[in-house]
C-alpha cells in the first residue's frame, strides 16, 4: 500500500521533471539557462554515484573529483593527442577509471569512517597535483584545448542546445540504472552493508566486494560525466577537478538526500544555481558557504531538501484536511 | 543419530593474554537442538564467532558438514549453510521488515549489478522468488502482518523473531542463536520455544546460547557447559544440572 503510493509519487515526479526538462531549453535555448542545465546534468551524474556510495552503502568519499578529472583528461588526451574517436575515448576513459577505482578500492576500503574520508581526500589531492604537474600529458596548468565535439554520423553536438539533450540523455540513463540497482538484490546488499557489516556478512554478503563494486560504479559515473564535460567545454585544465569539486559533490548529495537517487538532481541544481548566481560574490570564501549549507542541511533536513519539501507539503495538506473536517 | 554436522577439535582463541576459548572439542549432532550455557565470560559468543569466522581460530580445527572451515570468510560460511543471530540483534535499520528477510536470501540468489541495472528477466524472476520466500519465513515467525513496517519500529521481542527469520532465509543447515530469549517476557519466551521446535522439524540443526534455564531445559536435547573458555561438562539437561563442576561454576565453589 505504502509502496504503491510512493511509486505513484515518483512516477508523477519523473513525468513532471521530463516535461520541465524538455520545455526549458526551447524557451531559453539562446540564454544562459541551457548552459547551467548542462552542468546540472553533468554534476547530477557524479552526485548519483556518491549517493549510492554514501547514502546507500554508508562509505564516504571526498575524492570524487579525481574520477571526474580522470574521465575528462582521458577523453581530452585520447582524442586530441592520439586521435581517438570521441565515443571510443569516452568508453576507454570509463573502463580505465573504473579499473583504477577497482585497483585502489581493495586497499582503501580496509579503512573505515574518518580514515576512509582522509584516504579519499588524499586521493583527490594527489590526482589534482598530477593533473597540474604531468605537463607532457595534461598540458600542465594551461591544460588541453581544442577537444572535438561528440557527433553521431554527420550530426555534431556543436551547440549548447544540442549538448543539453546529449548530457541529459546520459544523466537520465545513469539515474534509471541507479534506481534499478537500488531496488534490487544488489541494492539490498548495499543497504545491508550500511546497516550492519557483521549482519551483512552473516547473511552471505561479501562486504568488501560490494564496497569496491559500488566505488567502481561511482567512479564510472564520474568518468562519464568528466568526458561529457570535456566534450562540452572542449578545453580542460586542472582547476575544475580539485578539492572544491569533491566538496561540492558531497554538498549536492546531502542537499538532494543521500539515500535518494532522484534527489541528486535537486541537490545538483540547488548547489549549482546557488554557486553560479549567488556564491560568486563570496569569491574565495565560497567554501565556507558550502560548509555552512552542509551543516544546516545535515541538522535540519537530514534526509535532504527533496524529502523535507515533500514532508512539508504533506503536513500542509494534512492540516488543511483537518481544518476542512472541522468546518 | 546421524553424526555431527559441526565438529571443533582443540579450538582455541586468545586475545592477547586472555584465552577466551581454550582447547574446546564439541560435536553438534545433526537435527538436534543443542544449548551452550555457562557464566558470563565463559566464551560462548566467542565460540559462535569462531564457528562463523568473525575471528580466525588461534589453533585447532572446525569442520562443518565434513568440510574444514580454516580461514573461510563469514559470507562463504553463510553460503555453506551456517546462519546466526546476534545478542544485540543487528537488524538492518534502513530497511523494512520484509526487506530484512529478503536480504537473508542473498546467498540463495545469483543475479548481480548488471542484471539489476538493466532489469533483465532473470532479475525479475529471482526477485519474485526472493519475495515469496521472504514472506514464507516472515509468516513462519508470525510477523507477516508487519512486512512493510520499518524494522526498528518493532518491539524488541519481534525484532528478535525478525532476526531469526532473516537467518532462516539464508536456508541454513545450522542455525546459531545468540541469547534469543534475552529481554523477552514469559509469553514471548514460550513462543520462542515453539518456534525453535518448528525449526527443528524443518530439519535445521540449532545451537543456542541462552541464560534462561527454563527455556534451555524445555527445548535443548543436549547441553554443553563452558566456563572460562573450557568445556566443563556436556550431556542431557538433567545430567548437566546434577554435575558438580557445573554447579560450582555457577555458584563459585571450589572443587577438590
Amino acid at each position: 500500500m505504502l509502496s504503491r503510493v510512493r511509486g505513484k509519487w515518483s512516477y508523477l515526479a519523473i513525468a513532471a521533471l521530463l516535461l520541465f526538462l524538455i520545455i526549458i531549453p526551447f524557451k531559453w535555448f539562446l540564454g544562459q539557462y541551457t548552459v547551467i542545465l548542462i552542468f546540472i546534468g553533468i554534476h547530477t551524474m557524479v552526485t548519483v554515484g556518491l549517493c549510492l556510495l554514501m547514502g546507500y552503502t554508508g562509505q564516504i568519499s571526498l575524492g570524487q573529483a579525481a574520477f571526474y578529472g580522470l574521465g575528462a583528461y582521458f577523453s581530452a588526451v585520447l582524442t586530441k593527442t592520439h586521435g581517438f574517436n570521441p565515443w571510443l575515448a569516452m568508453l576507454v576513459a570509463a573502463l580505465a577509471t573504473g579499473g583504477f577505482a577497482y585497483a585502489i578500492g581493495f586497499p582503501i576500503f580496509r579503512l573505515r569512517g574518518n580514515y576512509l574520508a582522509l584516504a579519499t581526500l588524499g586521493l583527490g589531492i594527489i590526482m589534482a597535483v598530477l593533473f597540474r604537474e604531468l605537463d607532457q600529458f595534461t598540458g600542465g596548468p594551461t591544460g588541453i584545448t581544442g577537444i572535438p565535439y561528440l557527433s553521431i554520423g554527420g550530426f555534431t553536438f556543436d551547440s549548447p542546445f544540442r549538448r543539453y539533450f546529449l548530457v541529459w540523455f546520459f544523466c537520465l540513463a545513469v539515474l534509471l540504472v541507479s534506481q534499478n540497482i537500488v531496488r534490487s538484490r544488489t541494492g539490498r546488499a548495499l543497504r545491508a552493508v550500511h546497516g550492519s557489516e557483521s549482519a551483512a556478512e552473516s547473511v552471505g554478503i561479501n562486504v568488501a566486494q560490494f564496497k569496491v563494486k559500488v566505488f567502481v560504479l561511482s567512479a564510472v559515473y564520474a568518468s562519464l560525466a568528466g568526458s561529457l564535460y570535456a566534450h562540452h567545454i572542449t578545453y580542460v585544465n586542472p582547476s575544475p577537478f580539485g578539492f572544491l569539486f569533491s566538496v561540492m559533490v558531497v554538498v549536492m548529495a546531502v542537499v538532494g538526500g543521500l539515500a535518494s537517487v532522484w534527489g541528486a538532481i535537486f541537490g545538483a541544481a540547488t548547489v549549482r544555481i546557488l554557486s553560479d548566481e549567488i556564491l560568486l560574490r563570496f569569491g574565495e570564501w565560497d567554501v565556507i558557504v558550502y560548509g555552512l549549507i552542509l551543516v544546516l542541511v545535515m541538522v535540519f533536513m537530514p534526509r535532504g531538501l527533496f524529502v523535507a519539501l515533500k514532508e512539508a507539503y504533506e503536513r500542509w495538506r494534512l492540516t488543511h484536511r483537518q481544518r476542512g473536517a472541522e468546518a | 543419530m546421524s553424526g555431527p554436522i559441526l565438529e571443533t577439535r582443540g579450538v582455541t582463541k586468545a586475545f592477547g593474554g586472555l584465552v577466551a576459548v581454550d582447547n574446546v572439542d564439541v560435536g553438534i549432532e545433526a537435527g538436534r537442538v543443542t544449548a551452550v550455557i555457562g557464566p558470563n565470560g565463559a566464551g560462548k559468543t566467542t565460540l559462535f564467532n569462531l564457528i562463523t569466522g568473525v575471528y580466525p581460530v588461534s589453533s585447532g580445527e572446525i569442520r562443518f558438514d565434513g568440510v574444514p572451515l580454516d580461514n573461510m570468510p563469514t559470507h562463504k560460511r553463510a553460503a555453506l549453510g551456517i546462519a546466526r543471530t546476534f545478542q544485540n540483534v543487528l537488524l538492518f535499520g534502513n530497511m523494512t521488515v520484509l526487506e530484512n528477510v529478503m536480504s537473508g536470501q542473498h546467498p540463495r540468489s545469483r543475479y548481480g549489478f548488471l542484471e539489476a541495472a538493466l532489469r533483465l528477466p532473470k532479475s525479475r524472476r529471482e526477485e519474485e522468488t526472493i519475495t515469496l520466500n521472504a514472506i514464507k519465513y516472515l509468516n513462519l515467525v508470525g510477523l507477516g502482518l508487519y512486512a512493510q513496517r520499518d524494522a526498528l519500529s518493532l518491539p524488541l521481542g519481534q525484532q528478535k523473531l525478525l532476526a531469526i527469520a532473516r537467518a532462516l532465509a539464508t536456508e541454513p543447515k545450522l542455525l546459531l542463536l545468540d541469547e534469543p530469549g534475552a529481554g523477552l517476557n514469559r509469553l514471548e519466551k514460550q513462543e520462542l520455544g515453539d518456534l525453535i521446535r518448528r525449526i527443528r522439524e524443518m530439519g535445521i540443526t540449532t545451537v543456542l546460547v541462552e541464560h534462561d534455564m527454563d527455556l534451555v531445559m524445555g527445548i535443548a536435547e543436549w547441553v554443553i557447559v563452558l566456563d572460562s573458555g573450557r568445556k566443563i561438562a556436556e550431556g542431557t539437561a538433567s545430567q548437566v544440572q546434577r554435575d558438580k563442576r557445573v554447579i560450582a561454576a555457577y555458584l563459585g565453589e571450589e572443587v577438590e
